[in-house]
């Protein structure tokens, strides 16, 4: 395998993904999401929140999208990743090279990774920024780089999902539906089992709530951050709805790759065995 | 093939069954130096053969081999030196042509000072320079089968395997690549060639390939398919007022075979090997009708295409 070819696939994946207007209209969404609060917060000159809070609102902006809305910008970026190269009939071309397949696959998924990467560096340096400007000068900003790296990290779960949905089915927006019904599934039967555990006591719903996949995505980034965060910071955490029951970085990081690993093997295995699709017409 | 050329491209017994729908067993070689024009009817199995050479598909059954090796099992070695445009050019719309030939000069391992030299002399070539930086999205349907002649052209290919070449292209593009595919063979290059276009299968190829119903019904030169497949000639006639009395005579004149009228004229059916243009236009001035014009309806090859994919294969 040779890693400028990977390389250059995985450039190109930028490229091809950040052209579609849907990821496009996602992170611009995620812009606002990241200004607009703090703008408003500040106008609306806050009376309930101690100024004692103010040197850690940029955490609310960092951790409040990590949960719901990373998942769905990495289910659109690799969902249409193989499918739309199918359905445009654009995969025939790049395959017709002396490329193997796997360094074709590979640079297609890193690629995916590389722009998820973005998007959320983008997010976080979005809400230091849009914090400091409306609230002062932030703090406890060491734990950022190790946050980021854990919210890149987690999204490998959605984004191999997708990518899994995208080769078997080999249809855009079937694919979509498909890995984002796997998503909202596990969101909600996490919802139903935890509230659950709650009522009955009964720790076996919690641990099956703690082996979804949605679950390591919203956990690995606040496990990975808390330590560093003083109480203050993740009181705000609480406040805005973040939090998570799981207790193990290692377990989170495990499963993380349990799933990726799992999801790519199959994708990797059909696409060597199956024919390159001609274009949907 | 002549049998002293190196083999480049070979099928022994390629089959490959779509459920619905068998190509079949297909047995071929290609060899060194040829070009090849693939021929045959909508579904016959052309775009079937050159994704099993490409190995973007796996036959059910039988042997591939390109460069004397599987294209699937063995594909970088097996692609190396060979270009591929393909039917319909779906090229990367929200790339530019510098931007894609980039990216295939990178997926055949070219040096990147190497790329950027070639990009524009590749463009100049092919006639798209002046909209090397335009989106493809935004050129026209002809420019887009240039650039997707290009890009399988981009490394300096030994082989070219091009489906459908010319559709699309204005007729100054189509003589500029005739030249260029013949400069491309000069230089020792082979190109297999599928087209619907007979006269430029005929213009250019040193022999044919006929698949019908997903049979090889006809490997060889262009000449012995025309001897062997040519049944029957039909011959056009442009006349001035007549009347169905000279019709009549029309169909007596031994070796017609039938006289058709039609909006345009008539035509006349001739039994294979026979050239009644003489005797037919004798007939025609002696019952006093005016001879607008005579010549053959459709050339030689295509008459012998006709009459090969015409019926089931045996």
């Amino acid at each position: 395998m040779k890693l400028a070819k990977v390389w250059a696939f995985a450039i190109y994946e930028v490229r091809r993904a950040a052209a579609r207007k849907k990821v496009l209209a996602l992170v611009v969404l995620t812009i606002l999401l990241d200004t607009v609060p703090y703008y408003l917060l500040r106008t609306s000159r806050l009376s309930l929140l101690p100024v004692s809070d103010y040197p850690y609102l940029w955490v609310a902006g960092v951790f409040i999208l990590q949960g719901f809305f990373f998942p769905f910008i990495a289910l659109l970026i690799a969902a249409g990743s193989m499918s739309e190269e199918y359905e445009q009939g654009t995969a025939e071309v790049l395959l017709s090279k002396p490329v193997s397949r796997d360094e074709f696959l590979l640079g297609k998924f890193l690629g995916g990774l590389l722009l998820m990467a973005v998007v959320i560096l983008l997010n976080s340096v979005l809400s230091v920024s849009a914090a400091t400007f409306a609230f002062g000068p932030q703090l406890s900003l060491q734990v950022l780089p190790t946050v980021v790296l854990a919210q890149v990290y987690s999204s490998l779960v959605f984004l191999s999902v997708a990518f899994l949905s995208g080769e078997l089915i080999r249809r855009s927006s079937l694919s979509y539906v498909t890995a984002s019904a796997v998503f909202l599934t596990s969101y909600i039967v996490g919802i139903y089992l935890r509230f659950i555990f709650q009522l009955t006591g009964d720790a076996l719903y919690q641990s099956a709530s703690n082996y979804l996949p949605s679950t390591p995505v919203s956990a690995l980034p606040l496990l990975a951050g808390q330590p560093q965060l003083p109480t203050a910071a993740l009181s705000l955490l609480q406040a805005v709805g973040v939090g998570s029951d799981e207790k193990s970085i290692v377990f989170s990081v495990v499963l993380i790759a349990g799933y990726a690993i799992c999801a790519l093997v199959i994708a990797r295995t059909y696409f060597n065995r199956v024919d390159v699709s001609k274009k949907v017409t | 093939m002549a049998p002293e050329m190196e083999e480049l491209v070979s099928f022994k017994g390629v089959v490959k069954d779509y459920g619905s729908k068998v190509i079949g067993p297909l047995t071929f070689s290609v060899g060194r130096g040829e070009i090849l024009g693939l021929l045959g009817p909508n579904g016959a199995g052309k775009s079937t053969s050159i994704r099993l050479m490409l190995g973007l598909m796996r036959p059910t059954s039988g042997e591939v081999r390109l460069r004397g090796l599987d294209p699937v099992r063995s594909h970088q070695k097996a692609l190396e030196e060979v270009g591929y445009s393909p039917e319909l050019p779906n090229l990367q719309t929200f790339l530019t042509p510098t931007e894609l030939l980039k990216l295939v000069g990178r997926e055949l391992s070219i040096r990147e000072a190497d790329i950027r030299e070639q990009i524009p002399k590749l463009l100049e070539t092919i006639g798209i320079f002046a909209y090397s930086d335009t989106k493809i999205g935004k050129l026209s349907k002809g420019m887009v089968q240039r650039l997707s002649v290009a890009q399988a052209m981009m490394g300096s290919p030994t082989l070219l395997i091009l489906d459908e070449p010319m559709i699309g292209i204005d007729p100054a593009g189509v003589v500029h690549f005739r030249d260029l595919f013949r400069e491309f063979l000069a230089n020792g290059g082979t190109i297999i060639m599928s087209s619907h276009i007979m006269s430029e299968v005929e213009s250019l190829c040193s022999s044919v390939m006929l698949i019908h119903s997903g049979r090889v019904v006809y490997r060889g030169a262009i000449k012995e398919f025309i001897e062997a497949s040519l049944n029957a000639r039909s011959v056009h006639l442009e006349l001035g007022k007549h009347s169905k009395e000279l019709l009549g005579r029309l169909r007596q004149i031994p070796g017609v075979q039938g006289v058709t009228e039609t909006p345009k004229g008539v035509d006349i059916a001739l039994e294979k090997g026979r050239d009644l243009r003489g005797e037919i236009s004798k007939t025609v001035v002696q019952s006093g009708v005016d001879l607008l014009s005579i010549s053959y309806s459709r050339s030689e090859f295509d008459d012998a295409y006709v009459s090969a994919t015409r019926g089931p294969v045996d």
